[in-house]
């Protein structure tokens, strides 16, 4: 097995990718971290104490003496961290059938946890251990594409080996595969694409359609109630989109342009707020007419209230991923690699896609899904036709320097 | 007074028998240090500790990949108080706000409680931490429907032109609540409130209901028996309520986040963002510093003024 | 000192009551306490007399009846506007103020010009001047008290209600401060309603004493008066020490002659209960210290005339001043008797036969349907 042949990959990514397989010790030994805090803590109360509390550098080389450390053929077990309702549940609401399916074939156990509800909550409850090279105690952890990508390149995620992964290699949709953060899917897999589209409420518009950003922040009648994503590709991304701009390939004047526009917006009051997950409710009752919103969230509420509507804006959309990630230091990587290409077998991925709502990133589920679920089958926010697909992009990946100097101009566009 | 005296000094020749028995009696002494141990040390590690990192990361400079290290960047300082102080003044107004309005509806409930319940006392204390049973959260989100738009508070202050004069004042928008800075402050106002009743409850139920009697007694009408007697006495517990109240207010960023709007961000909402989104953290080391000092001074002032250092 | 200034008026309550739901804490009744009086209302804890002295102040609201004061009834009014003031069991003192602070209390309240020279002048008046600065918990039980007694004087009230004011006082201060109440009331002339258990407090300071029981007045007047002429066995017990006998009638006249324990007794006619049928029942009582002792063996144990009952000693204590015995006798089985210690005497010692005799003036009778034991139980309870 092979990764995917990265044939458009740049030169960085080139090197990027080499790092990554020669390998090498993490700077930070549980050792040193040890001596930082024992410094500060003798030197408690003088000003001395504080330039021995520096906090030493992430970044780390390659994963190499990690992948040593595998103890998946004598502990059959693998603990996998996902957000919550990302898995399918049984009639029972108890049991989780395709999880328990896996463990009947393969006699490997899933501790199954819901504990991610916030990408930078999660990674601010797993950077300690991963900075000091530890365990996370997390076999499998599923993070947002820009998440994914600054642990990857921090060097925080084992990679994953092909012969492993035969269905994943096989069946990885076309748009998912190389992601310029992670090329040739080497540390990563997708475990669902989210795409950002806009949503409306009918009734709270008088029955307009509101398909366009343009139209999110120019439309006088629809001030006050247009609510943005707090999460800063999303939005700035689909701004990017309207304004004939490639979120993949963007410059800062291009950024910058985007932030202005949607300044306009804060200050004219066209926009009300930028939201979490908290936008559903006010969009539902209408306090919010129209907004940014995840493509998941708007088929949960199509189902509760028949006047929420989507629309494909005509300049494309926003597409980023959940994706698997193996920690570093992780103990069972084997069975974690195990877990993720069983959910990259067709029958197994129609059964999740039917429950979640999401984005399939799978091949062949449309098969499988028309036999058992047509209604979802030809739902395109779940498995998106060809001319969806081709709207969709995703936000290219941001240095760190870029990452900070974007988030810190996005954190002052929305208040903080 | 002669009571605690301590006893006198034995005679000299008893001196050097003496001298096991004064052995006992320190390690007698030295009871209560070694009792204060545990509290002293979960200190340290969980408070001191902390303080003295997040110190040290303020005068940090770098990112996360290169590592940060100690410069001595104190610019961090001038800089975040610069770009955030629009952030800090909201935050003080905003907790102030609440702090006053949870004064002014918690005394009256604490002085219910405390004189007036009778056997319903314990049940209405109950139901005063009973919102606590709940996560703050999810507190904060039934804000968003009983404040929604077109729904029946908006629509009472409408009617009554309340939301004119709000609205002129800045204080709501057009014909909404949500996402203006009432709706943080009432927000805030109710999240901190049973800060406020508990302390007053506990300080006015100290108070002798015969002072109130003495105070008839003595040719007070009921308003100056409140003003010259209960108010005085409570004063401890107005000061608690108050502290309780406004410090955690000051630093809270959930009602900001979800009740507010752009303009209504608090500084808890930028450290968030700079610890978690930015990765910018010497300066959010240094917003949190900058809203202890800002709120230890405030409180500082507070107390001298309000002449109750002896009371607490 | 300062002019009186009250108008005058006696306070009079009118068949006044409270209940609490079912149980009725003050039966109605009527009571006159004349103007600059020091009233007591003496009785043992839960009689009703501090709910008395609450509905005169107004902090308690009267469930019949009414209070008037000189002639005008201020059953209605709030006990701020009642020209009214009370020391409170413990003092209530405002933890917060100073002395002065709280001796002024009452006058700022109503707008008083020249505060500090009166509050001056009643802190001479309870020799508290060096102590005007000090807080509430800085001073001794005593002077607290008298801050008490200051704060409501200065207002000069036209009644000054006193609630067990020396209740928490040791024995020492509590004599003292006796004295100084009452050295208070006779400066001042203002009517004092003093409620108190203590029988010895009462009768020490008032002129005048309501003893109440179960939330009735068994027997109103002078000290002396109450403590010569109980009219209920409640009383006799209550104030003193009584021992009751039970005897029978035998004649009537100017002295009644009785039977008991074997013996006759007599007693002047005028300190009977009304009629007195030869054959009916009465309790005679004499207190303690108005019987003499002489050992049976004495050739001559007393003068013809008086009253003589035998019997035995039981038990004797020695209390400085006097030897209280107690005596078995054919006409009570512990009858009590007080000697003075003037000279040594022999032959009384336990198990001594010895006479009783008293003067037949000093004898009482009390109706014989009564209990006999009233009153001594709450004595000891109060205590």
């Amino acid at each position: 097995m092979q990764e995917y042949e990265a044939e458009r990959l740049s030169a960085p990514q080139l090197a990027a990718m080499r790092r990554s397989l020669t390998g090498g010790r993490g700077a930070l030994t549980r050792r040193s971290l040890l001596r930082a805090s024992g410094a500060c803590a003798l030197a408690l109360g003088g000003l001395g104490a504080l330039s021995a509390c520096g906090i030493p550098p992430a970044a780390r080389e390659g994963d190499g003496a990690a992948a040593s450390d595998d103890h998946s053929a004598r502990e059959k077990r693998v603990t996998f961290s996902n957000w919550t309702e990302y898995m399918d549940v049984g009639e029972d609401e108890r049991t989780r059938p395709t999880l328990q399916a896996f463990t009947e074939r393969t006699g490997i156990t899933v501790k199954y946890t819901e504990d991610i509800n916030d990408n930078v909550e999660f990674f601010g409850k797993i950077k300690p251990q991963l900075a000091a090279g530890q365990d996370t105690g997390r076999d499998l952890i599923v993070v947002t594409d820009w998440l994914a990508a600054r642990v990857i390149r921090l060097g925080w995620a084992q990679r994953l080996d092909p012969a492993n992964l035969p269905h994943a290699f096989a069946n990885l949709s076309a748009q998912f595969r190389s992601p310029d953060w992670d090329p040739g899917r080497a540390h990563s897999y997708p475990w669902t694409g989210i795409p950002a589209v806009i949503a409306y409420n009918a009734k709270a518009t008088g029955g307009r359609t509101v398909d366009s950003v343009t139209q999110l922040l120019d439309d006088p009648r629809l001030k006050g109630r247009v609510s943005f994503l707090s999460e800063m590709r999303d939005s700035v991304g689909l701004t990017l989109l309207d304004m004939g701009k490639d979120p993949a390939s963007f410059t800062d004047a291009d950024y910058d342009a985007a932030i202005g526009r949607l300044r306009e917006g804060v200050e004219r009051k066209q926009i009300r707020r930028f939201t979490g997950n908290d936008y559903t409710a006010d969009l539902s009752k209408g306090d919010i007419a129209a907004c940014v919103a995840w493509a998941g969230d708007i088929i949960q509420l199509q189902a509760d209230n028949p006047d929420i509507r989507y629309a494909i804006p005509a300049a494309g959309y926003v597409t980023s991923t959940d994706n698997l990630l193996v920690p570093a230091r992780a103990r069972h990587k084997t069975n974690a690699e195990k877990l993720i290409d069983y959910y990259y077998e067709p029958p197994v991925a129609a059964r999740l896609a039917a429950y979640i709502n999401y984005v399939c990133p799978v091949d062949g589920v449309a098969a499988e899904l028309a036999k058992t679920d047509p209604a979802t089958a030809s739902n395109t926010l779940i498995l998106p036709d060809r001319p969806m697909a081709a709207k969709s992009h995703s936000f290219r990946s941001l240095g760190p320097q870029e990452e900070t100097a974007y988030e810190e101009k996005f954190a002052a566009l929305i208040g903080a | 007074m002669s009571a605690t005296d301590t006893p006198p000094a034995p005679p000299a020749e008893e001196a050097a028998p003496a001298r096991p028995v004064r052995g006992r009696s320190l390690r007698k002494r030295l009871v209560p240090y070694w009792l204060l141990l545990p509290g002293i040390l979960w200190l340290l590690v969980f408070f001191a500790l902390p303080m003295v990192y997040q110190a040290s990361t303020s005068v940090q400079t770098g990112s996360l990949e290169q590592g940060f290290r100690v410069t001595w960047h104190f610019r961090t300082y001038a800089d975040a108080f610069a770009d955030y102080y629009p952030q800090f003044v909201r935050s003080l107004l905003y907790a102030g706000t609440a702090t006053l309005l949870c004064l002014l509806l918690g005394y009256p409930l604490a002085y219910l409680i405390a004189f007036r319940a009778g056997r319903w006392r314990n049940l209405l204390l109950v139901l005063v931490i009973a919102p606590f049973f709940t996560s703050f959260l999810i507190r904060t989100l039934a804000w968003k429907t009983i404040l929604a738009d077109g729904g029946a508070v908006v629509d009472a202050l409408e009617g009554l032109h309340v939301l004119d004069v709000t609205s002129r004042l800045g204080w709501t928008e057009d014909n909404r609540i949500l996402a203006t800075p009432m709706a943080v402050v009432c927000g805030l106002t109710y999240n901190f409130l049973p800060f406020m009743i508990l302390p007053l409850y506990t300080s006015l139920d100290r108070i002798d209901p015969r002072l109130h009697e003495a105070a008839g007694d003595l040719y007070a009408t009921p308003a100056a028996t409140f003003r010259t007697v209960t108010l005085p006495l409570s004063m401890p517990g107005v000061v608690a309520g108050t502290l309780l109240t406004f410090i955690p207010a000051s630093g809270d960023y959930v009602n900001a986040e979800l009740l507010g709007s752009t303009d209504t961000k608090m500084v808890g909402s930028v450290i968030q963002s700079q610890f978690l989104r930015v990765l910018d953290y010497p300066t959010a080391a240094a917003l949190s510093f900058i809203l202890m000092a800002v709120v230890l001074l405030v409180v500082t002032v507070y107390i001298r003024r309000s002449g109750t250092e002896d009371l607490l | 000192m300062t002019q009186q200034q009250t108008t005058g008026g006696d306070v009079r309550l009118t068949g006044i009551s409270k209940a609490y739901g079912s149980f009725t804490a003050v039966h109605p009744l009527d009571l006159t306490v004349p103007q600059g009086s020091f009233f007591a209302l003496l009785g043992a804890s839960g009689c009703g007399k501090t709910t008395t002295l609450r509905m005169i102040a107004g902090l308690e609201e009267a469930s019949t009846g009414t209070v008037s004061l000189g002639g005008t009834d201020i059953t209605a009014l709030p006990p701020h506007k009642r020209p009214v003031n009370t020391v409170f069991q413990s003092y209530a003192l405002f933890p917060h103020l100073d002395v002065t602070e709280n001796i002024a209390f009452g006058l700022r309240r109503r707008r008083v010009t020249s505060v500090r020279e009166r509050v001056a002048e009643m802190l001479e008046l309870v020799q508290l001047g060096d102590f005007a600065r000090r807080r509430p918990h800085q001073l001794s039980g005593g002077q607290q008290q008298r801050v008490a007694v200051a704060r409501a004087l200065i207002n000069h009230p036209q009644v000054l209600l006193l609630d067990e004011p020396l209740g928490a006082l040791d024995l020492k201060l509590r004599r003292r401060m006796q004295l100084e109440l009452k050295r208070i009331q006779t400066e001042v002339g203002i009517t004092f309603v003093h409620v108190t258990h203590d029988q010895e407090e009462a009768m020490t300071m008032a002129d005048t004493v309501a003893v109440m029981n179960a939330g009735r007045v068994e027997q109103l007047g002078s000290p002396a008066d109450l403590y010569e002429n109980p009219r209920t066995t409640f009383v006799a017990n209550f104030l003193g020490t009584s021992n009751l006998i039970e005897a029978e009638i035998v004649s009537a006249g100017t002295d009644v002659v009785v039977s008991a324990g074997g013996g006759t007794l007599r007693l002047p006619g005028s300190r009977c209960p009304a009629p007195t049928p030869p054959g009916g029942r009465l309790l005679v009582g004499i207190r303690p210290e108005k019987i003499s002792l002489a050992p049976a063996t004495d050739a001559e144990p007393a003068a013809d005339g008086r009253n003589r009952v035998t019997g035995r000693i039981t038990e004797s204590s020695f209390i400085g001043v006097s030897t209280q015995y107690v005596v078995e006798s054919p006409a009570g089985k512990a009858l009590q008797v007080y000697e003075q210690n003037v000279e040594h005497r022999r032959g009384l010692a336990p198990g001594s036969e010895v006479v009783l005799h008293w003067d037949p003036a000093h004898t009482f009778a009390l109706d014989a349907t009564q209990d006999m034991d009233a009153g001594v139980q709450s004595v000891e309870d109060a205590a």
